[in-house]
């Protein structure tokens, strides 16, 4: 039998700030914990050595502004970094699946990046899906979030992408950042129900995350046959977490893991840094390596403590009846929005970034092309927390498109050009594998 | 004159001596080993060499032997209980250690907190049923218990009231790392070879004493530094593999420029590759494996390869085969059929022994094969370099390759760049020449490599690593080896501090080890610091300090002459 692949990446010489949720202390423990337990020794588990993520892999999914070198920090590179060593230890069949525990996180960071989102500068799992993509030719992916948190840069990123399911749990965004993860919000108009979100009430418990996993991820990932599950494995629905209000348990997670089954899992948030992460990350790797967890439990752990409301079981029962009925009716939604027959669909937005206080202004296209799922134009301002204010034009062409699509989107990149209002317009071809800046300013262009 | 130095290796097959003065090995001495009787043979190597030297004249004597080894290797340690303490985690059933295992409540955490309390009455069940099966050594192991061993003491206190026949070690004292499967088989090895380590000391002792009165007996240590013979006693497990430590310290001693080099030490049917960083032999990363096990002793990392200057060179249905087995020497030194050495041998014209008995063996091979004499010693020497290649490769990746924790540490990529070769062992003139020009460096074949495991053993300075861990916010800190732990009381504890309190502990233990005279040798090789943030306050300080006296010669040891 093959190990489970682990990548521990702690960056014990990397926080925000030195109190922040996200500082060095928070995988200490974990670290205390796992190298206590040995667990890195045992036949079951591989461990690998971290790498940092090119420029260009992140450009695969970011128009960073103004590019990756000056907005990325060299954390968050080597996050992504972890997460594709993970990815072609899996791809090369080294290991029978593979667990990341990384920080700094990435779920909260969307397509533009003008600076921080709720600890995150770029998306590890997105960077690694395109990876994948690029380098395995994987198509069909799905993303299980499992964080507290709606993982909404995730959303944003594969908003319309039909070959990306993706599922969050989390706790209802009226009572939690980012305050999004609603269940009417189903993806864009040609990839409308491979979003798909499950918002929980706060103090949901072991059983009724469990019976959402039994009772509508699984069937729907049954159905939509993904050539690979990444669970986005956010720690913080613990009882103990100081930053959510759910009452899941150490125990909990790893039967979780066992039900999904993912191949690849990446370490999001999780900010109880002593009562939960460590034996949170024993629990997940015990049960993607098969290692027998029932010894497993928190010091103050008591299995009567948490009982699930029978009122919370009828509101995830109606919840789990109206996602299901909105992921099998997808394609029927996605063939009349095609045949309205306008060119672009277009919509604007704000987007707000905690961790540096930023709010960026966004217009949208998409293509609403009759053989693919569009092409992505995106124009976006925001005044940094250099005071500086950046105006960006980019345009996002999938892996998936049609050469139309392909057409259209080079020819609109270079008309761009000429226009004047911008200070970076940016191609994101991925057919192609080529990223295009070119900056305003001096007229010089860059490519990746 | 100068004192006299004398190292012992007793390796598998021989036992080696050597007596260094005035920067020249004065004297050397090979031995076959007598398994039965290493006592025996080591004395017989002492007498040899000490006919050369004034008895009075020799200061030191270092002895680096396979006893403990041994009886792990072949399971002739004694019968040992081993009670574990693992609270929560993994199942019980990853600890299968100890065939006489016993599992008891008590749980401790990292921050070295209380989780679950003991229970008395099962350990007391528990060392009935060892009494009843007869067992004598005991060894106990918590989880965390380098964090807080109370749960660790307050069994070793009963076993000493209770039984106070049975000998027990507890983990912390022997091992204080975090890694508690590690710890526990330490512990396990150390309370399995004690009383048997401590009868051939005794022996060796007396014995050493009778013959050169005053002189300061050590023996070698896995991690290459020596430790004195009184203070082995209670550790017996860190003198388990001190050949291939003997073998790297020698290797330094002969080239000490702080280049990264690798050492091939070529014996007869094996080779060890062991890697020089700056000048350093390089440490396996998770401690050496015993019996399957690995453990918290701390070991240099070598790859062996089953090739060697004996291997055989026959022809096997059609094809050339090189190795694993011997048939006794190489035909250039009287062997009945051709080795590894005799293809060398004819290929670089070494003119070694009697070259034409190793053409006239070879060429009956060739004749097998359909292959010119020629040919077949180029065949022989590409298998050979290959397979050393291969593992020095290997060896450089998987440096390249250990986990990293900070970012610097991923900015700042290890790359292993080749400098030399070095070549160790009588088989090394003829195969290491080629060798290293494969790799595209030069290499170094120094005339005192036949016994540089010996003059290894001889002129390496005793080590300690003392590390500490303090909790500002639990006001206590812990250390090892050893088990040691006190209070903090500074509220503004600082990092300088706790470098302060990591010294004085390695000062303090050095006096007790007999190792002063090296103290001021130590220096500090870790420092982590943690701010402990509640509800964004700090609530304390986290700092793990490691300070040690590496691997390295005694004072007076000036280089060889050249």
């Amino acid at each position: 039998m093959k190990p489970t692949g682990v990548i521990f990446f702690p960056a014990f010489d990397w926080a925000i700030s030195p109190t922040h949720p996200e500082r060095e202390e928070r995988l200490l423990y974990t670290r205390d914990q796992l190298f206590e337990e040995g667990i890195m020794d045992m036949p079951e588990v591989r461990e690998y050595h971290p790498r940092l993520a090119t420029a260009k892999e992140v450009s695969r999914v970011h128009f960073c502004v103004p590019d990756v070198e000056s907005r990325v920090t060299q954390a968050h590179m080597v996050s992504a970094g972890c997460a594709m060593v993970m990815a072609d230890s899996f791809m090369q069949k080294e290991v029978k699946n593979a667990f990341a525990i990384i920080r700094p996180p990435g779920h909260h960071a969307m397509t533009v990046v003008h600076g921080n989102r709720g600890f995150c500068d770029i998306n590890n799992e997105a960077v690694m899906v395109e990876y994948l993509r690029r380098t395995y030719g994987i198509k069909r992916l799905a993303i299980v979030d499992t964080d507290v948190h709606h993982g909404d840069g995730s959303q944003e990123i594969f908003w319309h992408d039909p070959d990306v399911l993706f599922i969050s749990f989390h706790q209802d965004g009226r009572t939690l950042y980012p305050g999004s993860g609603f269940t009417d919000e189903l993806g864009g108009p040609l990839a409308y129900g491979t979003t798909i979100n499950i918002p929980m009430a706060p103090k949901t418990t072991d059983t009724g995350i469990h019976y959402i996993m039994d009772n509508l991820v699984l069937p729907i990932l049954e159905e939509f046959k993904p050539e690979l599950v990444i669970n986005s494995a956010g720690q913080d629905n613990h009882y103990s977490d100081p930053l959510a209000n759910m009452s899941f348990t150490a125990q909990g997670y790893a039967v979780l893991n066992q039900k999904l089954r993912p191949d690849i899992a990446v370490l999001e948030g999780g900010y109880s840094v002593e009562t939960a992460l460590p034996y949170i990350n024993m629990g997940i790797i015990m049960a993607m390596a098969g290692i027998d967890f029932s010894n497993l439990r928190e010091p103050d752990y008591n299995p009567s403590r948490f009982k699930e409301s029978p009122g919370n079981m009828d509101y995830i029962r109606a919840l789990i009846d109206r996602q299901l009925e909105n992921f099998r009716g997808r394609e029927a939604v996605v063939e009349a929005n095609r045949k309205k027959g306008r060119e672009f669909d277009s919509y604007s937005r704000s987007i707000f970034y905690d961790t540096n206080y930023l709010q960026e202004e966004q217009r949208l296209d998409l293509r609403m092309c009759p053989d693919c799922c569009g092409f992505r134009r995106i124009s976006s301002s925001c005044v940094h927390a250099s005071g500086r204010q950046y105006s960006i034009y980019g345009i996002c062409l999938p892996m998936a498109c049609c050469p139309t699509c392909g057409e259209r989107a080079r020819s609109d990149y270079d008309e761009m050009k000429k226009k004047a209002g911008y200070n970076y317009i940016y191609l994101q071809d991925r057919v192609r594998d080529e990223y295009r800046t070119f900056d305003c300013g001096s007229a010089e262009e860059t490519v990746l | 004159m100068m004192n006299m130095l004398i190292g012992i290796d007793v390796g598998g097959t021989f036992t080696d001596g050597a007596l260094f003065s005035d920067a020249s090995v004065v004297h050397s001495v090979k031995h076959p080993t007598d398994e039965n009787d290493l006592a025996a043979t080591l004395l017989g190597v002492l007498d040899e060499l000490l006919k050369h030297a004034e008895t009075k004249g020799v200061r030191r004597i270092v002895l680096s032997t396979t006893l403990v080894t041994n009886l792990l290797a072949t399971g002739k340690g004694e019968r040992t209980a081993l009670l574990l303490l693992p609270g929560s985690g993994m199942p019980f059933s990853a600890y299968s250690i100890s065939p006489d295992t016993y599992f008891l409540k008590g749980g401790i955490d990292f921050r070295g907190r209380q989780i679950e309390p003991t229970d008395k009455k099962e350990i007391e069940e528990a060392l009935r049923q060892i009494e009843k099966t007869g067992i004598e050594r005991v060894a106990v192991a918590g989880k965390f218990s380098n964090r807080n061993d109370s749960h660790e003491k307050l069994v070793m206190e009963m076993i000493k009231d209770l039984y106070p026949h049975m000998d027990v070690c507890i983990s912390n004292e022997i091992a204080g790392r975090l890694n508690f499967p590690r710890r526990a088989v330490t512990c396990y090895y150390t309370a399995m070879t004690i009383r048997q380590w401590n009868a051939f000391a005794d022996g060796i002792e007396a014995a050493v004493r009778g013959r050169v009165p005053g002189c300061e007996l050590h023996i070698l240590k896995a991690d290459g530094g020596t430790t004195t013979l009184e203070a082995s006693r209670r550790r017996p497990c860190e003198t388990v593999f001190s050949g291939p430590a003997a073998s790297a310290m020698g290797t330094v001693a002969l080239n000490r420029e702080p280049l990264n080099c690798v050492s091939v030490d070529i014996g007869g049917t094996t080779s060890d590759v062991c890697l020089l960083i700056d000048g350093q032999p390089l440490y396996a990363s998770k401690g050496a494996l015993i019996g399957g096990h690995l453990t918290h002793i701390h070991s240099f990392a070598v790859n062996s390869v089953a090739i060697g200057g004996d291997s055989a060179v026959y022809e096997e249905s059609g094809e050339l085969r090189v190795g694993p087995m011997r048939n006794g020497v190489a035909a250039c030194f009287g062997g009945a059929s051709p080795a590894v050495t005799d293809a060398f041998n004819i290929l670089e014209d070494l003119k070694l022994g009697d070259i034409q008995a190793s053409r006239t063996k070879l060429e009956i091979v060739a004749g097998r094969l359909n292959l010119q004499l020629e040919d077949i010693c180029r065949k022989v020497a590409d298998i050979v370099t290959e397979k050393l290649k291969e593992s020095i490769v290997y060896m450089f990746s998987q440096w390249e390759s250990e986990p990293a924790y900070k970012v610097w540490e991923v900015v700042h990529q290890r790359k292993f760049v080749l400098h030399h070769v070095i070549g160790i062992g009588a088989a090394a003139p003829a195969i290491v020449p080629m060798l290293a020009k494969k790799l595209g460096v030069t290499h170094i074949l120094h005339r005192y490599s036949p016994v540089a495991n010996a003059l290894g053993a001889a002129l390496a300075r005793p080590t300690l690593a003392v590390e500490v861990h303090v909790d500002t916010q639990r006001r206590a800190y812990t250390a090892s080896p050893g088990g040691l732990s006190g209070p903090v009381e500074d509220r503004n504890y600082q990092m300088k501090d706790a470098r302060k309190l990591a010294e004085r502990l390695l000062r303090e233990i050095s006096g007790e080890r007999g190792l002063s005279a090296y103290a001021d040798d130590a220096r500090v090789y870790l420092e982590e610091q943690f701010n402990v943030i509640r509800g964004y306050q700090q609530t304390g300080k986290l700092f793990d300090v490691g300070i040690q006296i590496a691997p390295g010669f005694i004072h007076e040891y000036k280089g060889v002459e050249q």
